[in-house]
């Protein structure tokens, strides 16, 4: 039994998603690996789909949070600069091992950081987005990837220079906050990615960007760490945390990392479901779908996104689950 | 690239730390360093001090007494704490005698005397140098591990230096059966400088190893070193004829008997370290030490009471090569017991840094929530204190705030990652969390 002072309820709650990506790590067995395209450039899409899995199982994800969008929004936007990512899918790689480091699964993590490294270091890839800010710095740091540049996406984005075409003169002038995470902001001594996100959100000619009460490297973490716990102490942080966006008057609150996104999201649902509520009647949703949703053009399909698919996926339960 | 470095920084495959913890940490020095910001006041002071001194010796003289007279004893030795420097001046005459220049104005004479008053100053010196030479600005000796141990090398020089200078005491109470001065001058000599470079080089293994740094490396080079000194040395005084002198030769057997637990001691460590796994070397290293120095005294005992006179005619062989003989296998035993040793864990060492300036609790985003957090509360100094009041593990969100705040620069998450490591393992070691 683990010892805490304050009982069970403060301890790993074990989800379906750990046991399942838990008992992924021991097979380490190397399955066929379908690339559609071969490139340099590889883009690791993480636990999205997982997230909203699991979300769907614990019936809170009925709002319009959207995990599986983040992978499209993020193959268009690496389309929109020149770039055909190889897609790093969840067939043949496993966890990036974030959750389960961080739980103090240090055993499991290592099993998954060497099956994944090996797997990179097959493909010759030289360069690997990823998405996710857990992901940024756990592939950064705790994996070793020698001759591997990792980046975050809005890295790449920014410097490949996206352009964001005008919205047109009819478009709502809109404020947008953007929370950073701490994985990838404070918790990096190289590259703590502050600047791109924001440099991107100002490419928006019809957004303004604005700052939380606290931001950058004081930025109040989102309530959340590691999947661990859900409880009323967690929610009052993600609460106090979404009222500063409602103090700047946001009407769109960007993050980079999907649990950042999981944890708005599913309070936000709870709150607009409220009779009577008021606050908070702004969008949630990643910076990949915000960039995505202001570029021309349809959104991608292949990897591990249904082919005959035309439309982007519809958030939740309604997502076709 | 820095993140190369970065990367460079995560200590022996431990994954998720991001901070170096020892003494190559460059990404924050705390402290100013002593030169030049402290100069000007130390400079004062000096002056203040030598002003005093030059007032009460020109106004408060004290009564000395009379001089000493030479002919009260041979042997006029000085106060117990400048035996040092005595030994110093008498170790001078290992230096070659010469004159440049004769004959010119600038005629120098590289005398004994020159050279006794060179060595005299060399301590002087380099505590003058000191401040000149170490710019680093960590004052913990696990920081600064080539600092501490030319320290603690120079503080055995002073005992091996103060030895010296009584040579001629040691020469009159330790004899050979003979009579004849059991330790001569050359093994007395090299009884001055062996000793504290051994230290030196065992202190600065612990210290680096205290700083979490591997140094496997050096273990082998030095224990194989020693071994190989301590065996060979052995096997010369007992096959090469004429080493050994005819009054030792009955003894041979015994004498044998104590080379090999002293060649054994130095042979299992090398081999402990060259062979096994980290963890199982540091006990194989342990046990020899523990196993040599029983077989070592009870030998002794043994041999004492059942044959004094052999006893007498092996301490003659032992005593004089006590600088190979005995130093070197308790070297090589101490240096990889050191050297393996397991470092502190991360938060001992790092969070004992903590001045408790509490802005960790300020920007705790949990102590927001959490109603018995309210009040005083130090996330650091409370977990280098073992008292995890309002904040314990599994409720940290690992958002690093406090360390992003923290003026000392301690990572916070680092220790929640290393006690969540340590609280799953012996979870798993219970058989697993209950479902």
């Amino acid at each position: 039994m683990m010892e805490t002072e304050y009982g069970p309820g403060r301890t790993i709650p074990h989800p379906i998603l750990f046991r399942v990506l838990d008992g992924e790590a021991d097979d380490t067995t190397v399955p066929e690996i379908k690339v559609e395209h071969t490139s340099e450039y590889a883009y690791y899409p993480g636990c999205v789909d997982y997230y909203d899995m699991e979300m769907q199982f614990s019936h809170v994800n009925y709002g319009d949070t959207n995990h599986g969008i983040i992978f499209d929004s993020s193959i268009k936007l690496l389309r929109a600069v020149g770039i055909e990512p190889m897609i790093l899918d969840r067939s043949f790689m496993k966890c990036c091992g974030h959750d389960q480091l961080w739980q103090g699964k240090v055993d499991v993590f290592e099993r998954m950081r060497d099956y994944n490294a090996k797997i990179i270091k097959m493909l010759g890839i030289k360069t690997l987005v990823t998405s996710c800010a857990e992901g940024y710095r756990t592939f950064k740091l705790d994996y070793k990837l020698p001759g591997v540049r990792v980046v975050h996406i809005t890295q790449i984005l920014y410097e490949r220079g996206l352009r964001i075409p005008p919205q047109g003169h009819t478009a709502k002038k809109i404020r947008v906050a953007y929370q950073d995470p701490c994985r990838s902001c404070r918790q990096m001594p190289v590259d703590p990615v502050y600047e791109e996100p924001r440099e991107l959100i100002k490419r928006v000619d019809n957004a303004e960007l604005v700052e939380l009460k606290t931001f950058r490297a004081d930025a109040q973490c989102c309530g959340v760490a590691q999947m661990m716990y859900c409880n009323d102490k967690t929610k009052g942080l993600t609460r106090m945390r979404m009222d500063e966006a409602d103090e700047v008057g946001a009407d769109f609150l960007l993050t980079a990392c999907p649990k950042c996104l999981t944890h708005f999201g599913c309070l936000h649902h709870e709150n607009k479901w409220k009779p009577g509520e008021e606050r908070q009647q702004y969008r949630v949703m990643d910076i990949t779908q915000f960039l995505a949703e202001r570029l021309p053009g349809e959104y991608p399909s292949g990897g591990n996104v249904d082919t005959k698919r035309a439309e982007p996926p519809l958030p939740g339960r309604k997502g076709g689950w | 690239m820095e993140i190369e470095k970065v990367k460079e920084r995560i200590m022996e495959g431990r994954p998720g730390f991001t901070r170096q913890y020892g003494p190559s940490r460059t990404d924050h020095q705390p402290g100013i360093p002593f030169f030049p910001q402290e100069a000007t006041r130390d400079f004062v002071v000096i002056f203040f001090l030598t002003a005093i001194m030059f007032f009460l010796s020109a106004f408060v003289t004290p009564f000395l007494g009379p001089p000493r007279s030479p002919q009260v004893s041979e042997l006029a030795v000085p106060d117990w704490y400048l035996l040092f420097s005595w030994g110093l001046l008498k170790i001078a005459d290992i230096f070659p005698v010469f004159t440049i220049g004769a004959g010119t104005p600038l005629q120098t004479e590289f005398s004994a005397v020159f050279w006794g008053d060179i060595l005299s100053g060399i301590p002087i010196i380099a505590l003058l140098l000191l401040p000149f030479l170490d710019r680093g600005r960590e004052a913990r000796p696990a920081k600064a591990p080539i600092r501490s141990a030319v320290g603690l090398a120079g503080i055995m020089a002073i005992f091996t230096s103060s030895l010296y200078s009584i040579r001629e005491v040691v020469w009159e109470r330790w004899t050979t059966p003979n009579g004849q001065p059991l330790i001569d001058d050359t093994a007395m000599k090299w009884f001055f400088v062996i000793p504290p470079v051994l230290v030196g080089l065992a202190s600065y293994v612990a210290l680096r190893r205290l700083g979490f740094k591997p140094m496997r490396k050096w273990l082998v080079s030095m224990t194989l070193v020693a071994f190989l000194i301590v065996a060979g040395q052995s096997l010369a005084i007992l096959f090469v004829p004429g080493w050994l002198g005819p009054e030792v030769q009955p003894y041979w057997v015994q004498l044998a008997l104590f080379l090999f637990i002293l060649s054994a001691a130095a042979g299992a460590s090398a081999l402990a370290v060259l062979v096994l796994p980290e963890s199982r070397a540091r006990r194989a290293v342990h046990i020899t030490g523990i196993v040599t120095f029983l077989a070592f005294v009870g030998a002794t005992l043994y041999l004492q009471s059942a044959e004094p006179k052999a006893f007498d005619w092996i301490l003659s062989v032992l005593e004089p090569n006590t600088n190979t003989l005995l130093l070197l296998p308790g070297f090589a035993v101490v240096t990889a017991w050191f050297g393996l040793r397991r470092p502190y864990s991360t938060y001992e060492y790092l969070l004992n840094e903590c001045y408790q300036c509490g802005k960790c609790h300020t920007v705790c985003p949990v102590t927001k929530v959490e109603d018995d957090a309210l009040g005083g509360l130090n996330l650091v100094y409370n977990s280098f204190k073992k008292q995890h009041d309002g904040v314990p593990l599994w409720t940290c969100l690992a958002c690093d705030a406090c360390s992003a705040v923290c003026p000392l620069d301690i990572k916070y998450s680092d220790y929640i990652l290393e006690e969540r490591s340590k609280a799953h393992a012996r979870s798993a070691a219970d058989g697993g969390e209950v479902e």
